[in-house]
């Protein structure tokens, strides 16, 4: 029995350590975040298939294009948790690719649904090629943030 | 004692009297001389195999645990809020369990350097300790994740548990073997335990292989340690590779090997006591096994009743290079029966016994058919070798006249402490009893061999005598 308590409590001692750790981390490292936050969740980013970059606003006017394909940028969709925005890549009349410009990463909570939810949106979006998409259960705000955004690219033009 | 085997030259009652290898078991071993060519023969031929002593093989899994908690630190940029902290916890507490059933099945692996090192007995502790503790992470992990993500994705816990289920790809599965090690786990408890048969908990148990290969896959295609470090992944699945090669090899590969290459068979059985039975095997070129008194092998009898058991036997006498002989309890008449030219696979040899001695006097501890490995170890230890042998009655004492011949042939000392508690006027293995038994025990080497509550009480009366713990030996097998 004490051998179980020692072992319960030198777990969650541990666990509680680690975790405090991580969750003091001073505010500067906020900035380094944004590294693994592109590309986080894309697993064909950059691929010709069409996958899809989350990026920062500053990859908004960076992207690079092939011949015959067009950027379509969506209006900001505002939500409970920040703003979506999302950018369409468009070759003949087809979807290809679609780019995250915004999105909420207030939080980490914020970040992780998102890394969760836009590969299943995108991909979505690229089967159906419309904004007639189902939201993604556990987030509902984001998801509602994207099709609203995503509907307006394609009312831009597709 | 049993007056059948009072003429240790006859041949064993059980096998055909006619059978050359028979015969030739019981002039082998019948007489006061051991199987190998001389006293500690085994041990001075033997080369002094790597073993790697426990304190390292604990801070290898150290290290170990250690590199999982790493994976998480490298893999998590922040810790926030309620559900941060409760997704943290739990994805440490994944990493955890994914890194310990690896080590829990290589505890079971039956690698040499370990078993010698650590004992097989330790080992086993380990692994019931460790498996308690795992059942408990993996528990942790998963209601850890559930509250955590529904947290974050505000939803309430019923909700998030669909969703991971359903949504989150490879976690039924791993659900799957969640539960597959909770029903291991309840069959493992003490009290359920003690309701089954041996190997029906031991098959049961093997359904936990099952699981880990279950709740592989939702490590990488969840895991966020994982999804986009392939080094990572490259490093997790070369653990699982090694170990289960491991156990493909030891536990399969050489068994059937030494099998085939033995060719193990039953020579003779002859009854040392009521329901007390030596098993004598005959094998080609045993030598190559390097076999040494006080180790032991798990011996599996192919035939139609026994094929599916498999239990740790001690060598009751020194090995000789045609010859085992091996001395157990047959309570149900099992093994009185098996016939000379039975076949079988001989696991083995295993045990730390014997390697771990000092240089100093010895003292052998026995209790019931707990002697047998100490037989062999007393026809065979060179230097003074005191042997106390306890039984609770004359029928439980076996190799008596074995015994007398081999302390008469070296000049050691053999005690007989037979009868119940009210049969002496004080515990015989008390500290006060065995220090006036034994004089100048508190300098001696103690290998202690029998019945748990014997071995427990006796480790604890050769504490309070003074004989350092390092100094005690002892391998208790409580399947």
């Amino acid at each position: 029995m004490r051998r179980v308590i020692l072992a319960v409590t030198a777990t969650v001692a541990g666990l509680v350590a680690l975790l405090a750790f991580k969750s003091h981390s001073p505010e500067g490292s906020v900035d380094s975040q944004s590294a693994p936050l592109s590309g986080v969740g894309t697993g064909t980013a950059g691929s010709d298939t069409g996958g899809a970059n989350v990026q920062g606003e500053a990859g908004a006017n960076s992207v690079k294009l092939a011949p015959g394909e067009r950027a379509v940028t969506g209006n900001v969709a505002n939500t409970n948790y920040g703003p979506v925005q999302i950018q369409l890549i468009v070759k003949a009349g087809k979807i290809v690719k679609v780019n995250v410009l915004e999105q909420p990463t207030s939080t980490e909570e914020d970040v992780q649904i998102g890394q969760y939810a836009f590969p299943k949106l995108i991909a979505e979006t690229l089967s159906s090629q419309s904004a007639r998409i189902d939201t993604v259960s556990g987030a509902s705000y984001t998801s509602g943030g994207y099709i609203k955004s995503l509907q307006s690219a394609i009312d831009n033009g597709v | 004692m049993a007056t059948k085997s009072r003429s240790p030259d006859a041949a064993p009652e059980s096998g055909p009297p006619a059978a050359g290898a028979t015969a030739r078991a019981a002039a082998e071993t019948g007489n006061n001389r051991d199987m190998s060519a001389g006293p500690a023969a085994a041990v001075i031929r033997g080369r002094r195999a790597m073993a790697i002593p426990p304190r390292v093989v604990l801070g290898l899994i150290a290290a170990g645990a250690a590199a999982a908690v790493y994976l998480w630190w490298a893999s998590t940029p922040d810790v926030n809020g309620l559900g941060g902290w409760l997704t943290g916890a739990g994805q440490i507490c994944g990493l955890e369990c994914g890194y310990s059933v690896v080590v829990l099945v290589a505890l079971m692996a039956r690698i040499p350097p370990v078993e010698r090192g650590a004992g097989a007995d330790r080992l086993a502790r380990w692994h019931a300790m460790g498996g308690r503790y795992v059942i408990s992470l993996v528990s942790a992990h998963a209601l850890l994740i559930i509250w955590g993500y529904a947290v974050e994705a505000r939803q309430n816990v019923v909700a998030e548990t669909g969703t991971l289920l359903t949504g989150y790809p490879d976690v039924l599965m791993a659900t799957v073997a969640w539960f597959l090690l909770l029903a291991t786990a309840f069959v493992s408890a003490r009290k359920v335990r003690s309701k089954l048969r041996y190997e029906t908990w031991y098959y049961l148990h093997l359904y936990t292989y099952l699981a880990i290969a279950l709740a592989f896959s939702h490590q990488f295609a969840d895991g966020s340690a994982f999804t986009t470090d392939l080094a990572a992944r490259f490093w997790w699945s070369a653990l699982y590779a090694v170990v289960g090669a491991a156990v493909l090899w030891y536990r399969v590969v050489i068994p059937a090997r030494d099998y085939v290459r033995h060719d193990f068979r039953v020579a003779g059985v002859r009854e040392e006591a009521p329901r007390t039975v030596s098993i004598y095997v005959r094998g080609r070129r045993l030598r190559e096994l390097e076999a040494e008194p006080g180790q032991f092998f798990r011996w599996r009898f192919l035939t139609r009743g026994l094929w599916w058991q498999s239990h740790p036997y001690s060598l009751s006498a020194a090995p000789s290079d045609d010859l085992l002989r091996i001395t157990l309890r047959d309570a149900e008449g099992k093994f009185a029966a098996l016939k000379p030219g039975t076949r079988l696979i001989a696991a083995g040899p295993f045990g730390a016994f014997m390697s771990a001695g000092s240089g100093h006097p010895v003292l052998l501890l026995a209790g019931g058919v707990g002697v047998a490995p100490l037989r062999a170890m007393f026809a065979t230890l060179p230097g003074p070798v005191t042997l106390v042998y306890r039984a609770s009655s004359d029928d439980d004492v076996v190799f008596r006249p074995e015994l007398d011949s081999i302390a008469a042939a070296k000049g050691a000392t053999v005690h007989y402490l037979v009868g119940g508690r009210d049969a002496f006027p004080a515990d015989p293995l008390s500290a006060p009893a065995l220090r006036e038994l034994v004089p100048g025990v508190e300098q001696m080497d103690v290998y202690l061999c029998g019945p748990p509550g014997m071995t427990a009480a006796a480790a604890a009366a050769l504490h309070d005598i003074g004989v350092p713990r390092r100094r005690v030996h002892f391998e208790s097998f409580e399947f």
